[in-house]
């Protein structure tokens, strides 16, 4: 692939200069909004300002069906009068407009009349820049690279039934400011890309929705190996379609079950992740995402899983969708660990609920853009890895599947009973992976049941599920990662096959 | 708010600007002003506004087409706007999902109930209505209350270069309320929703009361057997399920390869009393509008009609694609994250209502489920239906003129098969729109043989 950069760029354009004008203005008055906030009284006010471009192409069986261009600026303000939580946007850069936003959020938190006040902990003033390490600014980057890239992803989707791919790519700077003294800026680059790919064979469609989304500059698309990515998707669902069968013998006894990084991934999201979130656990998410059944648990003693398990959750790795420095309310970043051992460790915290199970936050608050309040997200989850590789996970398993990818999946909202339907798995027979291809193996069971059922874990740490986690109301959807190395559980009942 | 003048001078320059240098543009302006109380164990935890006013843009060079929407206060913002959305359309390939725009003049109808002039006094009070719906919710036997209350208002103004040109406003609200015990596994949802907040305190206390009473009668609810089970769906849980087989008379859904309905037209895909239709005229419906985006009059157009797929949805593009009228129908429907694209969409799915009663649908013969609401629905292969959905919130077993509390079960079956398989249909017709039902759908309870119902194995 030829370099990206050239004259014919957007930053080259009138448009960066309309931009480096916006965001002085944006950060100017996102710290008049502070100053205002302040004089009308509210105990602790922050401002985000966001401002954000997306370049997009959608294409379908090939053909582009689609192509656009949106910038996106605005302020998100929070204010806390009275111990009561006031939120503000507006996207018109204009001191009345944010001054009429924030009184209104002002009096509307004032007559919330909160029996419970607000209480953020201890003040937080860190002044900080960073930004995702980006060798090729996508900013930077010709609408004819992009073209190039997607003519190829297109290629290797070719004899597919049908396919469609979109790419948007997204820029996003952020300067939050306080009244505690945090002034923060930072900028995150994402490469956003999906496919729905279906396969057609004599018995049946196969399809796949596969999120392919990198965290950082054009290179990304090389480091990652992305097109030989996509073509060896495009082969493996081909091969699931036309091979794969019913296996009845599967569900006739408990069965041991590996499964590959991509759905250790989905399972430490949706298993683990979500109901370690503080707000789920203290009910604040209660008509929206749910609640989480760690709320009857122990925080350090009780046991949710084998001591084989043990679960990561860390915005600090680089080069993923997950990373962060500072978190939405300035708190510095650091690595989670949320299962040791089996035993729930620690919960994912932002302030308000640091300060509610009195350990202080650490930095899981994330806003989607500036019309969106910061709240408890994961960044990247994930199963750490074991010793173990994946042969001699195999070599003792008489019988089993090994799931390598999954297609339709559901949890609770507690995130107690779940469900993993795999896409391309393999029969295990005699401590071997056959060529035997098992159609639609359903592992559905609650979460304990499963963490319980782990005996060992790979050392193949990858991150194969990034995803766009959603929650709250109105949706916020982040880019998070999640992954892990193979997991093998024992005696698993399976709730379906074929 | 800006003054409607404002927004139309706006709308005007676009198009007297932006058509020297399109094919064709469309424009327009829409200001928004929302507010949303959310609440949760008993208390509100954050109040929230937004104020956004943007310029939507359709541009038309040659074969191209080019999309953007971005805020704009002054001439010179939406000049800036139309150069970048030209410049980047000019460097893309031709479209290939572009067949044309409206480009009749027609007149418009006036919709009615769909502007309530209250709604800023009301947000103002809002917080002491949403503590008065907690503690009846309480009263009706919740312990613990959650939920959002969200007030939206808008105005915008639209002109095409073709030559439609309108304006419309409109107001909604939508309340979910959730009751809960103390224990995890006993709760019950209410919800209300409509265009008229300021008339419409009683159904959101109501939806607490509701909440609150199936919430209580959730307790001690016991592990469901899996099997299979004749379903009572809510008109919530039926419109997430089953109302979704008309979201899918999409052509654009057909062409990607995501709507069971491919080759289904002209066929019986449910029984003679169903009949659903697309319909932006709604009185009261969240999305109701008198034209669509390219500014085609809204209608009432039949999808399924007695249990035959008799339409799809259709904007001016894929009306010439499959040479038929379009449905008015068009959309600017987002794409992912910041990508947009004029496209067929349904704004209101509307169901005739049933002749059933609560108690002759409730009257069974054989172990019966009723759910009241549910959520995670996900596809195994969205041409062939099969799905999962998870029933949230109380749940009950019918068996032998006794109603029992069930848990812990998941629907594990195919809409299509399930569409097929309504049996009876109840007279308690409702609109719902939540966060497991993004398009307002105006349904009834329905009844559902022979579905599959699936458990936790370990």
């Amino acid at each position: 692939m030829k370099p990206a950069v050239s004259p014919q760029s957007l930053s080259s354009s009138k448009y960066l200069d309309r931009t480096v004008s916006k965001v002085k203005d944006g950060k100017d008055l996102a710290e008049y909004c502070i100053e205002f906030g302040e004089k009308i009284g509210a105990e602790y006010v922050e401002a985000r300002f966001v401002n954000s471009s997306v370049r997009g192409l959608a294409f379908r069986n090939g053909a582009m069906i689609s192509g656009g261009f949106t910038p996106s600026s605005g302020i998100g303000v929070r204010v806390l009068v009275d111990g009561s939580m006031g939120f503000a946007s507006f996207d018109r850069l204009e001191k009345s407009i944010a001054e009429e936003a924030i009184t209104t959020a002002s009096k509307m938190a004032k007559n919330s009349k909160s029996k419970k006040p607000i209480d953020l902990g201890e003040p937080i003033a860190n002044v900080a820049k960073w930004k995702m390490e980006t060798k090729e600014p996508l900013n930077d980057v010709d609408i004819d690279t992009i073209m190039e890239l997607c003519t190829e992803v297109n290629e290797q989707m070719k004899g597919l039934s049908s396919f469609v791919f979109i790419f948007n790519g997204n820029v996003i700077d952020k300067y939050l400011v306080t009244n505690e003294g945090t002034k923060i800026d930072s900028q995150l680059s994402y490469l956003l890309m999906y496919a729905i790919m279906t396969a057609q064979a004599k018995g049946g469609s196969e399809q796949k929705f596969l999120d392919l989304t990198l965290a950082g500059g054009w290179e990304r698309i090389r480091e990652s190996h992305f097109i030989e990515n996509v073509k060896d998707e495009v082969k493996r669902l081909k091969k699931t379609t036309e091979n794969a069968v019913k296996i009845e013998e599967l569900m006739a006894q408990p069965i041991d079950m590996i499964v590959g990084p991509e759905v250790a991934g989905i399972i430490v999201h949706e298993n683990v992740g979500h109901p370690s979130e503080g707000d789920r656990i203290m009910g604040r998410e209660g008509a929206q995402a749910g609640e989480s059944f760690w709320r009857d648990l122990k925080i350090g003693e009780s046991r949710v899983g084998s001591d084989a398990v043990n679960v990561i959750e860390d915005p600090t790795i680089v080069k993923t969708s997950g990373h962060y420095e500072y978190d939405d309310e300035g708190v510095k970043a650091r690595k989670r660990e949320l299962i040791k051992e089996g035993i729930i460790h620690e919960p994912l915290l932002n302030r308000e609920f640091g300060t509610k199970f009195g350990t202080g936050s650490n930095a899981a608050a994330r806003a989607t853009d500036f019309n969106r309040e910061p709240i408890i997200r994961m960044a990247n989850t994930y199963f750490e890895p074991g010793d173990y590789s994946l042969e001699e996970l195999v070599e003792d398993v008489k019988l089993g599947v090994y799931m390598r990818s999954f297609t339709e999946w559901n949890i609770d909202d507690r995130r107690y009973q779940s469900k993993y339907t795999g896409s391309e798995a393999y029969l295990i027979k005699d401590g071997e992976i056959t060529d035997t291809m098992v159609k639609k193996p359903v592992m559905e069971t609650t979460s304990v049941g499963m963490l319980s059922a782990v005996d060992a874990v790979s050392k193949n740490l990858r991150f194969d599920f990034p995803g766009t986690c959603g929650k709250s109301d109105p949706m916020q959807g982040i880019p998070v990662y999640a992954g892990g190395g193979e997991i093998r559980f024992r005696e698993i009942r399976l709730g379906g096959v074929g | 708010m800006i003054d409607a003048d404002h927004l139309k001078t706006l709308g005007d320059i676009a198009i007297d600007y932006g058509s020297k240098k399109t094919d064709a543009i469309i424009a327009r302006v829409v200001q928004t002003k929302n507010s949303q109380l959310r609440f949760s164990q008993n208390n509100i935890d954050i109040s929230k506004i937004w104020e956004e006013l943007k310029l939507e843009l359709f541009v038309v060079i040659g074969e191209k087409t080019g999309t953007t929407d971005r805020p704009i206060t002054s001439e010179d913002d939406v000049k800036k706007t139309i150069d970048d959305t030209v410049s980047f359309t000019k460097m893309l390939p031709d479209s290939m999902f572009f067949a044309g725009l409206e480009d009749k003049i027609q007149s418009y109808n006036k919709l009615k109930k769909q502007y309530d002039a209250k709604i800023d006094t009301f947000a103002e009070q809002a917080p002491e209505l949403i503590n008065s719906v907690i503690d009846k919710t309480m009263s009706a036997g919740a312990k613990r209350v959650a939920g959002a209350l969200m007030l939206k208002k808008r105005y915008f103004f639209f002109r095409s270069s073709l030559g439609p040109e309108g304006s419309s406003r409109g107001t909604t609200f939508d309340l979910n309320v959730r009751a809960l015990q103390d224990e995890l596994d006993y709760s019950g949802q209410g919800l209300a929703c409509g265009t008229i907040p300021s008339k419409s305190e009683k159904n959101m206390l109501e939806a607490g009361v509701k909440a609150g009473r199936l919430s209580k009668q959730a307790i001690g609810a016991v592990q469901g057997t899996p099997g299979t089970y004749d379903l009572i769906l809510s008109p919530t849980v039926a419109a997430n399920v089953l109302g979704s087989i008309t979201e899918s008379a999409n052509p654009f859904y057909i062409m990607m390869g995501v709507s069971p309905l491919k080759d289904k037209m002209g066929e019986q895909i449910g029984p003679e009393f169903i009949t659903a239709y697309e319909d932006s005229l709604f009185d009261g419906g969240l999305n109701s509008t008198p034209f669509d985006w390219e500014g085609s009059p809204g209608r009432t157009t039949r999808i399924i009609d007695q249990g035959i797929l008799k339409s799809l949805v259709h904007n001016t593009t894929t009306s010439k694609m499959f040479d038929t009228e379009t449905t008015g129908s068009s959309q600017m429907a987002s794409l992912g994250i910041g990508m947009k694209m004029l496209l067929p969409g349904i704004s209101n799915i509307v169901f005739d209502n049933g002749n059933y009663s609560q108690e002759e649908l409730f009257d069974v013969d054989k172990p019966t489920i009723y759910v009241t609401c549910n959520w995670y629905s996900r596809t195994q292969n969205a041409q062939t239906g099969d799905f999962s959905t998870i029933p949230r919130d109380a749940m009950f077993l019918l068996n032998k003129g006794e109603m029992k509390p069930i848990k812990n079960m998941r629907i594990s079956d195919n809409v299509l098969r399930m569409f097929a398989n309504i049996d009876a249909l109840g007279n308690d017709r409702t609109q719902v729109y939540w966060w497991e039902v993004p398009t307002p759908t105006v349904i009834s309870t329905m009844r559902v043989r022979d579905c599959k119902m699936t458990a936790a194995t370990q």
